[in-house]
């Protein structure tokens, strides 16, 4: 090792450095000040001074003939094609995949050479029809394996040997008709292959923990658990997790309000039908008495007269959950079937106490409805104008045919929360028309123009739209005015039950 | 120290004089060391293990400055009788438990604060590439200067290991001064750490550090030291393994193991593998692809969803890989597995693994090319692959230490090709770099440029300057490296977002 002459000044990573070639510098030179002192390799200390690696290291990396020896591979003797005969198929997109390997694998037991040799002798003594397959065969094995792992998982120390009635409740969940005639003998095999290997489990398994004492030498052991981490305790930790407690308890108690509250809706829901059925019995009866005797009206008492009035008061009243005020979700004025099934199903557990706790529940909440049926569901009373205001004039509204409804109008009809509704959201207005367009009497389209209102209500407002032939009907104001029924008309030509709540409202101009 | 080359220092049976002596295939035993031929050359080497073959009498050798992956059963027939053998030293293994008692009473005496705790634990990690100034038995100098074998200098023997090992406990050198030592370095300085640190690796440092670090590299010494299985069918190739790998202890009596090339189930049987085949659908690795070309693809599997998997690659790859450890299981690592794909799936051709969260800033903690695809230019993808991710994360990483020799080899390729062909630009625009620049470019740690630089005796001190000089034959070796285009990763077919882990998973181990 030179001795040095001079002491440097220590490098800092921030010092910009000069980039030069070897023969931008004086070779005699450079060979004197390059470097010597021993390098960091990174590698264990014992095997930093092995032959072949310090052969290499000599050359200071431009070695590249030498290389490190090791044992070399061979290819394999087996048939590749036999043993990996599944073809893949190629995706044309990055896969994405989460099963585990016992999921890919299936039935975990395998045979054997010596199960396939048993196998066979069995199989020779039986009728073809009455033989085993290896499938069932590695079936129950799994099962015996699974049960005996369950039921005794320490056998290879205390020699217990689960019994054949044990393992009878996980062959049962087999195909009983393949494996039940078989299940006896094949018991007795696994008993004695289980006995052959002092009764530890026939597949060879990994060495895990068991006493920290034996086992911390043991090489074969591995795969122990970390110790979880302490995490310290702290005051503000424990009124963090006090608050997580109590929003808890609160969101169940909103939980279980719902419930009650969707359990009430289908009594009345019930009660309707009942109803329903009544009249309907009532008009058959009121049907057969008129026949009988003759008397000729129209049959308007037999239908549901003004289908549209009666549905607009009833279908409210009946459906609509009493009104929100322990419940901070907004409850969907159509239930949704799921929600309601399992409603049903867990209270008929608790019918009776729930019927009065519905009484109680419901005179408390008409008087808190006294107190609080307005919502406010704004932040601001006002809603802030948002930039500029869209486009005021009309334009004209083309028609389109869609072939599906566009995504957006299943998504669309939840009613808006309080968040939503504080963001501002423009809606696309997607008119759908069913059947072929009404006739082009009106040399000018249809127009329209959106506007924004308070509480960001969506309006959109129409003019010169088509006149139609359907007859008058009353409408809410009163006037016979020609937009007014064709703006109605669209109406009900648009509205289903989800939509009545979407944010678009329609109001006629001019 | 680079001169403790090929036949220097002789690292196997370095712990005293030993006894020596006449031997005979009937006397030679655990712990002897003789003369043995190995590829028709003569070299020591220690016997680890001795079987009884059909044709004889059989040796596991270990030869001296060779590494592990080359030991391997000789017959008597190879074995010099005719030079002396050296005998185990009987009281070798009084010392060693010494050593371990010593070192597992040294936390608990000296625990003065947790914080003085953490910084030894720090400082120590710092250490661990400084750390290979070691050799492999620290305590042979005191042996050497100053006891002569007797039974009486046992005692005193004992309190100087102790009082050096308290040392080892003190936190010691910081990171700063090292830089310093490493400028000045010389033999002195190299022997005072040497001294410092080398006692402090024992066992529960090593298991403490597992611990708090999740290191995957264990301690040499303590690894059992016999290959345990000679041959793997696995794929198309037949793998000759290097290391012990903890298999079921079973596997060690089979002449040879068969893993299922896309699950990695391992059997002992090759019914059960040929079985298992037939069931098993898994055809590339179990998760998400993150990368794909027309060449490879890489995968990304998370250790805690994919438990059974991993374990298995884990148990693979310890085959080859010497100081990976399987001490601890795989919750909190991710894998990054390369892969090749043809019409029957993707071929797993190497990985690597990542800690889910490092608090030494390592981008790699084990790395690992399948032997039947080593030397054509898969390793550098995967630490290029590396790297790219670090660069997403915006963080400059590092392989975890200590290094394999392949291992150094290849990063030391890698690093220094990159850095040339980047300082190349800056020469040619006669432009200033800082050691900061190119490690924030290459996503590279600092102190691996340094050492790159040094290791390339690129870094000199010139007219009290630092520079960089680029060697001729480094530019000359880049050209010729570059005719032969190689493959390279395309950063941006990388479909990858940094994980993200929240605390309360880190309590609970991932």
């Amino acid at each position: 090792m030179a001795t040095r002459k001079v002491r440097y000044k220590k490098l800092s990573v921030k010092t910009p450095l000069p980039v030069l070639r070897e023969d931008q510098i004086d070779p005699s030179e450079y060979e004197s000040l390059t470097n010597e002192g021993h390098i960091a390799t990174g590698v264990e200390s014992a095997e930093e001074n092995e032959y072949h690696l310090q052969g290499i290291l000599r050359g200071a990396g431009v070695a590249a003939d030498k290389e490190i020896p090791v044992p070399p591979p061979q290819e394999s003797s087996l048939s590749y094609d036999d043993l990996y005969s599944q073809k893949a198929s190629q995706t044309c997109t990055y896969i994405r995949f989460s099963q585990t390997v016992e999921e890919c694998i299936g039935c975990m037991y395998d045979m054997t050479e010596e199960d396939e040799a048993f196998l066979k002798s069995y199989n020779l003594k039986r009728a073809p029809s009455a033989q085993l397959s290896d499938d069932d065969f590695e079936k129950i094995m799994e099962v015996f394996e699974d049960t005996a792992y369950v039921r005794a998982p320490f056998a290879a120390v205390d020699q217990t040997i689960v019994s054949y009635d044990e393992m009878l409740h996980g062959l049962h969940e087999l195909d009983k008709s393949k494996v039940m005639p078989h299940a006896k003998d094949i018991y007795e095999h696994w008993k004695t292959r289980r006995q052959a290997v002092g009764n530890r489990p026939l597949h060879a398994m990994l060495k895990f923990e068991m006493h920290q004492e034996s086992d911390d030498m043991d090489p074969y052991v591995c795969f122990r658990r970390r110790e979880v981490r302490q995490t310290r305790k702290t005051r503000a930790r424990d009124v963090q997790s006090a608050d997580k407690l109590k929003r808890l308890r609160k969101e169940l108690e909103e939980g279980r309000q719902l419930v009650l509250a969707s359990h009430n809706r289908e009594l009345l829901k019930a009660e309707m039908l009942k109803i329903d059925r009544a009249i309907f019995e009532q008009r058959a009866q009121l049907k057969e008495h008129k026949i009988r005797l003759g008397i000729k009206t129209d049959d308007e008492d037999l239908i549901n007269q003004k289908p549209q009035k009666r549905k607009a008061p009833e279908a409210p009243s009946v459906q609509r959950p009493p009104p929100p005020s322990h419940i901070r979700v907004p409850v969907r004025p159509n239930g949704q079937p799921t929600e309601a099934d399992l409603t049903l199903l867990a209270d008929k557990l608790a019918e009776k106490e729930n019927e009065l706790r519905v009484d109680i529940e419901k005179k408390v909440q008409n008087h808190s409805d006294w107190n609080r049926n307005h919502v406010d569901l704004t932040r601001g009373p006002l809603s802030p104008v948002h930039g500029p205001r869209p486009d005021l004039s009309f334009r004209p509204a083309k028609t389109q045919y869609l072939m599906t409804p566009p995504a957006s109008a299943s998504s669309e009809p939840e009613e808006p929360t309080p968040m939503d509704l504080d963001k501002p959201q423009n809606p696309q207005p997607v008119f759908k028309f069913r059947g072929v367009a009404q006739d082009h009497k009106m040399e000018n389209p249809p127009l329209y123009r959106r506007r924004i209102g308070r509480l960001n209500r969506l309006w959109i407002d129409r003019r010169g739209l088509p006149s139609p032939p359907s007859p008058p009907r009353e409408s809410a104001d009163g006037s016979a005015d020609v937009f007014d029924r064709a703006s109605d008309r669209w109406k009900y030509d648009n509205s289903s039950d989800d939509e009545e709540d979407a944010p678009i409202l329609i109001r006629p101009f001019r | 120290m680079s001169g403790g080359g090929a036949n220097g220092e002789a690292a196997v049976g370095s712990d005293g004089p030993r006894q020596k002596g006449k031997a005979t295939p009937d006397t030679l035993k655990v712990g002897c060391i003789a003369w043995v031929i190995k590829d028709g050359e003569p070299r020591r080497a220690e016997i680890l293990s001795i079987k009884e073959t059909k044709s004889g009498r059989q040796f596991y050798c270990n030869f001296d400055n060779f590494n592990k992956r080359l030991d391997e059963w000789v017959p008597v027939a190879r074995i010099d009788f005719e030079k002396d053998v050296e005998w185990p030293n009987p009281d070798k293994d009084k010392q060693k438990e010494n050593k371990s008692k010593k070192s597992s009473s040294v936390p608990k005496k000296s625990q003065p604060s947790k914080k003085a705790q953490k910084k030894v634990a720090v400082s120590k990690r710092e250490q661990s590439v400084a750390s290979e100034e070691q050799t492999p038995h620290p305590w042979t100098e005191f042996v050497e200067s100053q006891t002569p074998k007797t039974a009486g200098a046992g005692e005193d023997l004992d309190s100087k290991v102790n009082a050096s090992l308290e040392i080892g406990g003190t936190p010691g050198v910081g990171p700063d001064e090292m830089e310093l030592d490493e400028d000045e370095i010389p033999a002195d300085a190299a022997k005072k750490q040497r001294e410092e640190r080398a006692p402090s690796f024992s066992r529960e440092d090593e298991i403490e550090k597992l611990r708090t670090s999740g290191s995957m590299t264990q301690n040499p010494a303590e690894i059992s030291r016999i290959r345990n299985i000679s041959k793997v069918e696995f794929g198309r190739h037949v793998l000759f393994p290097w290391y012990f790998s903890p298999y079921p202890e079973a596997f060690s009596q089979e002449d040879q193991i068969f893993i299922c090339e896309f699950c990695l189930s391992y059997y002992g049987d090759l019914k059960s593998f040929v079985r298992h085949r037939n069931k098993c659908t898994l055809q590339h690795p179990p998760g998400n692809e993150i990368y794909r070309d027309d060449f490879v693809s890489f995968f990304e599997i998370d250790g805690r969803r994919q438990r059974t998997w991993c374990r298995n690659l884990c148990l693979l790859s310890k085959m080859f890989l010497d100081h990976k450890t399987l001490y601890y299981d795989v919750d909190p690592f991710l894998f990054y597995v390369m892969t090749t794909r043809d019409d029957r799936g993707c071929h797993l051709i190497g990985y690597f693994s990542k800690e889910k969260e490092s608090t030494d800033g390592y981008n790699v903690a084990c790395i690992l090319t399948l032997p039947q695809y080593q030397r054509k230019g898969y390793g550098r993808l995967l630490i290029q692959f590396s790297y790219e991710l670090s660069k997403i994360e915006g963080k400059l990483g590092s392989p975890e230490k200590p290094l394999s020799d392949l291992g150094l080899l290849s990063y030391r390729q890698y690093w220094s090709e990159n850095i040339v062909d980047y300082l190349l630009t800056f020469s040619e625009k006669e432009e200033k770099c800082t050691i900061e620049g190119i490690a924030s470019y290459l996503a590279m740690t600092t102190q691996d440029v340094e050492h790159t630089l040094q290791a390339l005796r690129m870094q000199v001190y010139h007219k009290g300057e630092h520079k960089i000089v680029i060697p001729d034959k480094l530019i000359k070796q880049r050209e010729k490296s570059k005719l032969k285009q190689k493959r390279l990763i395309d950063a941006d077919r990388i479909q990858w977002k940094p994980p993200v882990f929240t605390a309360s998973s880190r309590t609970w181990g991932w």
